[in-house]
């Protein structure tokens, strides 16, 4: 039973791995790109438009086939397993996170904007001073959302044979027909989603201060 | 000196026509009233001094610099937004809505731009808001979050904040349409305060005896255009216009 529990732990490290991987990338980068989508030319919204609806119009699991097994064969490169899976997780993550970054800061209303600009603020002081902190507030309850999803979508990495949790149970379920191990894996999920769901309405408590 | 020097501006919003052939030279130590119907254009003149509007047609110096300069069937030209920030920054300007930044405090507000904009250092930022949070009456408020104030309160601190930027020029925003009438004294006493320092200012208000006794001259715009433009009393004692009449008859 201990070495199931530690073998699934050890799975468990890799979903965090990709977990805060993927996060650390694709949070910047969907700010970046919401940016992008509200403020840059035609060319730009158009890359980013088309990149949203195809990363969110596929399947995750889809995606990262295509880059373990697809883009290897098509550039002639060799692609590491972890690599691969943080590439097709970053980019996915970060169309969504695009999308609700975007309408966070659609959703400032257009004086704040005014004010800044009359009292001289460049448009990136604009974005990192006044608008994007708001915006970070309105956005934290998908935020949140796309945490949790994020925590249970690691799992599809099983499908290129990266031992997370999810393929450490199937493992030891296969190995040694223990069913209970479903559990000990479910557990281990509600624990890491339950810290996310703590963490976020701590967050949400701290930010409502100006409310 | 000529802060403001407009020379038949025209700014429309679809097929309408708000600015219809403008020109307003607003001198030094000025202060302006501009009064007339909801809709006449009011506020897009002011919007226009402080480039929130882009016109389509003539010309704006402020500060007597060329601003914007726009030839017939011809792209306006501006100057570059980097010189336009640093005229910007000279003008002030306070919203009907005050549009405060909800998540910074008091004093942050009023420390913001001189922070990221004039780059004060930030004890010296502190203390030129202190000094204004005084100056507008609200000394204990340094701390509070503009979601704490009353109306009249935010927009003072509104004003606080144009202020800290050691503006040259004032533009108000019918300041008070947005408060309860109990609150509207305490804002107009600022503004007050103000007119007597010899601010220059350009105020859009529907508050006639505040527009009567500040003003060295007021404006009435209708539909786009200046209709009159003249010393407090040729307006309010004896309106030539049956328009202007009746609309001050009516404010009054
Ligand atoms: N952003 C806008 N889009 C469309 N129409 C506008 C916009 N701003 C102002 N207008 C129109 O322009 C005219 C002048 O508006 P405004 O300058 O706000 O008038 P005032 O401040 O005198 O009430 C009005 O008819 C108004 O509806
Ligand atoms: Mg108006």
């Amino acid at each position: 039973m201990e070495s199931i529990i530690f073998y699934i732990l050890a799975g468990a490290n890799t979903t965090l791995r990709i977990f805060f991987v993927t996060l650390i990338f694709a949070i910047p980068l969907g700010i970046l790109f919401a940016i992008g989508k509200i403020a840059g030319g035609k060319i730009i919204k158009g890359i980013l438009d088309i990149y949203t609806w195809l990363l969110r119009g596929t399947p995750l699991m889809l995606q990262i086939f295509f880059v373990f097994y697809g883009i290897p064969q098509l550039l002639g490169i060799k692609l590491d397993r972890d690599l691969a899976a943080y590439i097709a997780f970053i980019i996915n993550y970060t169309a969504y996170f695009t999308e609700i970054f975007r309408a966070g800061i659609l959703s400032i209303e257009k004086g704040q904007f005014e004010a800044s600009k009359a009292l001289g603020m460049s448009y990136p002081q604009t974005m990192r001073r006044i608008v994007i902190p708001q915006a970070i507030k309105r956005v934290l309850p998908p935020v949140g959302n796309e945490f949790i999803t994020l925590i249970k979508d690691t799992s599809l990495v099983m499908v290129i044979a990266i031992p997370d949790i999810m393929r450490n149970t199937k493992e030891i379920v296969s190995r040694e027909a223990s069913p209970e191990t479903f559990i000990i894996a479910a557990v281990i999920y509600l624990i890491l989603t339950y810290g996310i769901v703590f963490l976020f309405s701590k967050t949400e408590k701290r930010l409502s201060y100006y409310d | 000196m000529k802060v403001v020097n407009l020379k038949n501006i025209e700014k429309s919003f679809g097929t309408l026509k708000a600015l219809n052939g403008v020109d307003l030279v607003i001198n030094k130590g000025e202060i302006v009233s501009i009064i007339g119907p909801s809709g006449s254009g009011k506020s897009t003149l002011l919007r226009c001094i402080n480039h929130l509007e882009i016109i389509e047609q003539g010309t704006i110096d402020i500060f007597e610099m060329p601003i914007a300069n726009a030839k017939e069937g011809e792209k306006t030209k501006y100057i570059s937004e980097k010189e336009l920030r640093k005229i910007i920054q000279r003008i002030g300007m306070v919203f009907q809505g005050f549009n405060l930044f909800p998540h910074k405090s008091v004093l942050e507000n009023i420390m913001e731009a001189q922070l990221t904009v004039k780059k004060t250092p930030p004890a010296e930022a502190k203390a030129i808001a202190l000094e204004l949070l005084h100056k507008v009456g609200l000394d204990d408020k340094e701390k509070a979050y503009p979601s704490q104030l009353s109306g009249g309160q935010k927009q003072r601190v509104a004003i606080a904040r144009a202020l800290a930027m050691q503006p040259e020029i004032m533009l108000f925003d019918e300041p008070t349409s947005a408060l309860d009438p109990e609150l509207v004294g305490e804002v107009l006493q600022v503004i007050k305060k103000l007119a007597q320092e010899h601010m220059t200012m350009i105020v859009v208000t529907h508050e006639m005896a505040f527009a009567r006794e500040i003003s060295n001259r007021v404006i009435f715009m209708d539909e786009g255009k200046i209709m009159m433009d003249g010393k407090p009393d040729d307006i309010f004692v004896n309106p030539t216009h049956p328009r202007i009449k009746t609309f001050i008859e009516r404010m009054i």
